[in-house]
């Protein structure tokens, strides 16, 4: 009893010393990277609030002088010229995220059902080379995509951007939504069965309500997706009134790169959107996400 | 095998739809691209005119003293992205596995930067890194580091590693993520055997954490290096590319080439290396993602 007892206090002092040691650690580490994360929204967040003139300083102003909210006035105001443009991108921003969404949701559904109860030939072959197609960025599909899009009359117009998100976001939709299908127990769609209801209203009933969060997630991904992207926007896009807005801030900031309050002030309420949707539904988004990668 | 297709007629129905998109903007572009590549294509989107050239574009590329440039900057660019964001990310995980007051919003906050578009953190970095009136040149000054500010992106040998500082940025709250969910599906027994055990926290971390994440890993730096090799906003709108191709990429190279320059021959067939090569990447893909299944035995 007392040779066991006695080296106890020693090596638990010892212990409680490291783990200490390392929380301490993790804890510095922690500020860190919020420092890191933090600091440059904290930046934009202040030179949106100064005028140019205060944001064109040497040493810079650490805290606005004189705050001003002249920027955020100057892109919301449909009187002004700039408003005008900034409020039709943010609307044009909306629109085809918010039909891409739609459409993803439609098509990903029942072929991510499909992928994870039924044993078709193929299944496995079309299932990867849906992975697989996530992996080629967007650049190899530009010149084809630019011509068929010319060839088809879609250039210039919404429909090109909404067609080319939904197919670009349909592999991820796909394995996000598996992920969901996996988890929810087969025996409830037999059950149902057994109960006299075909596979599609089986599908319908049971499964569609029990992947809601499945759903509303890989909505959200295909939003955030839709929002940020710029590249085939960049490409297909030419006419001003038709541009979202990651492209539309690029072009109007580039004619006078000096106006670095009014560029932060874009720059954040083009983040208000997708960062309110996320903490919102953070839930979700996070779960989903990892659901594919890492099983239950 | 025809009856066993014809017996399931009915599971097709609900992928087609998702695969008759993908075959018309997917494999179409693909094998347009394949063709394009053995033609010149005379400056101008003229591209009936195009005339059989064979493998030249090819041995062009080659042999060119900016392809090795460029794929010595997609080579730093994607492995010193990939390999910081995953440390720090998965450290990160680490930090935040341990409840405590506020963990939730931290966890938040951090995430924000993978969230907000691309285009708007290169502003954002922009402005922190410009030249004149840049915070951390501005920083460096006041504490006497430095007598003027430095010029982070338009220096030829700072702009590479500032603009993997930007991705990392909005890339490390994705490993994160990840690792965080892996971190949860470690199971407890284990840890606390171990502990009784009397191994240490490193010797737990090392010998029964990691272990059990190593697949959760092996997919997150697949996808984390396959999203840096393809990446495109951060250097466009940073630099374009410059200065003198110090941060030109791989995408932003081929961009250049078919939209700046109009050379769609040649940037047809550096989309087909760059196909070689990401197959090649998707086969460790593949493999590890099916590695997962088999053990779940689920697939």
């Amino acid at each position: 009893m007392s040779t066991i007892a006695e080296p106890a206090p020693r090596s638990q002092a010892r212990r409680r010393m490291r783990v200490d040691g390392w929380r301490w650690g993790g804890r510095i580490f922690l500020v860190f990277m919020l420092l890191y994360t933090a600091l440059p929204m904290i930046w934009m967040l202040l030179t949106s609030i100064k005028s140019g003139f205060a944001a064109m300083q040497f040493p810079p102003q650490w805290w606005p002088d004189e705050p001003t909210l002249a920027s955020y006035q100057k892109l919301l105001d449909p009187q002004n010229s700039v408003g005008q443009d900034f409020l039709r991108f943010f609307w044009n921003s909306l629109f085809v995220s918010t039909a891409t969404t739609i459409l993803s949701v439609i098509v990903a559904v029942p072929a991510a059902y499909a992928f994870s109860r039924f044993t078709f030939p193929g299944r496995n072959f079309l299932f990867f080379a849906v992975l697989l197609r996530n992996m080629f960025p967007a650049v190899i599909f530009l010149v084809p995509l630019f011509i068929l899009m010319r060839a088809i009359g879609l250039v210039n117009t919404h429909g090109s951007l909404v067609l080319t998100y939904l197919t670009f976001g349909l592999p991820l939709a796909i394995w996000l939504l598996k992920g969901f299908y996996d988890n929810i127990p087969i025996q409830l769609e037999q059950a149902a069965r057994i109960d006299g209801a075909t596979r599609f209203q089986a599908f319908i009933l049971i499964v569609m309500p029990l992947s809601a969060p499945g759903i509303i997630a890989t909505a959200i991904y295909s939003f955030i997706g839709a929002w940020n992207e710029y590249i085939y926007a960049y490409t297909f896009l030419s006419k001003n009134d038709q541009l979202t807005l990651p492209v539309g801030i690029q072009r109007f900031f580039s004619e006078n790169t000096t106006d670095f309050p009014g560029l932060m002030a874009a720059s954040f309420m083009m983040s208000v959107p997708v960062v309110v949707l996320f903490l919102v539904l953070q839930r979700y988004f996070v779960r989903a996400l990892t659901e594919g990668a890492v099983k239950h | 095998m025809l009856r066993k297709i014809w017996e399931h007629r009915a599971d097709y129905a609900y992928v087609l739809p998702a695969i008759a998109v993908m075959l018309i903007v997917i494999a179409y572009p693909i094998y347009y691209t394949v063709e394009l590549s053995f033609f010149n294509t005379p400056p101008g989107l003229q591209l009936r005119d195009k005339n059989f050239i064979g493998i030249d574009n090819y041995t062009a590329i080659l042999t060119s003293e900016v392809f090795w440039k460029v794929t010595w900057n997609t080579l730093i660019w994607t492995l010193g992205s990939t390999f910081i964001s995953f440390v720090l990310g998965f450290a990160t995980a680490l930090a935040l596995h341990r409840d405590f007051i506020g963990r939730g919003v931290l966890r938040a906050i951090l995430i924000i930067p993978w969230v907000i578009s691309a285009v708007a953190a290169s502003y954002i970095w922009k402005w922190i890194y410009h030249s004149d009136f840049g915070i951390i040149g501005a920083v460096l000054v006041q504490l006497g580091l430095a007598d003027r500010p430095p010029n982070f992106i338009d220096s030829v040998s700072t702009v590479l590693p500032s603009l993997i500082v930007v991705n990392i940025w909005r890339e490390f709250p994705f490993a994160m993520i990840m690792m965080m969910a892996g971190l949860q599906t470690v199971p407890d027994q284990l840890l606390r055997a171990a502990k009784v055990d009397g191994a240490n926290a490193w010797q737990r971390f090392w010998h029964v954490t990691f272990p059990h994440l190593r697949n959760v890993s092996t997919v997150t730096i697949l996808l984390l290096a396959v999203a840096n090799f393809n990446s495109f906003i951060i250097p466009w709108i940073m630099t374009g590319g410059g200065p003198s191709n110090a941060s030109h990429i791989w995408i932003t190279h081929i961009y250049e080439l078919a939209f700046g320059r109009q050379r769609w021959g040649v940037a047809s067939a550096y989309s087909v290396l760059l196909f070689l090569i990401l197959m090649s990447l998707g086969y460790f893909y593949v493999r590890a993602l099916s590695g997962n299944e088999r053990k779940d035995g689920s697939a």
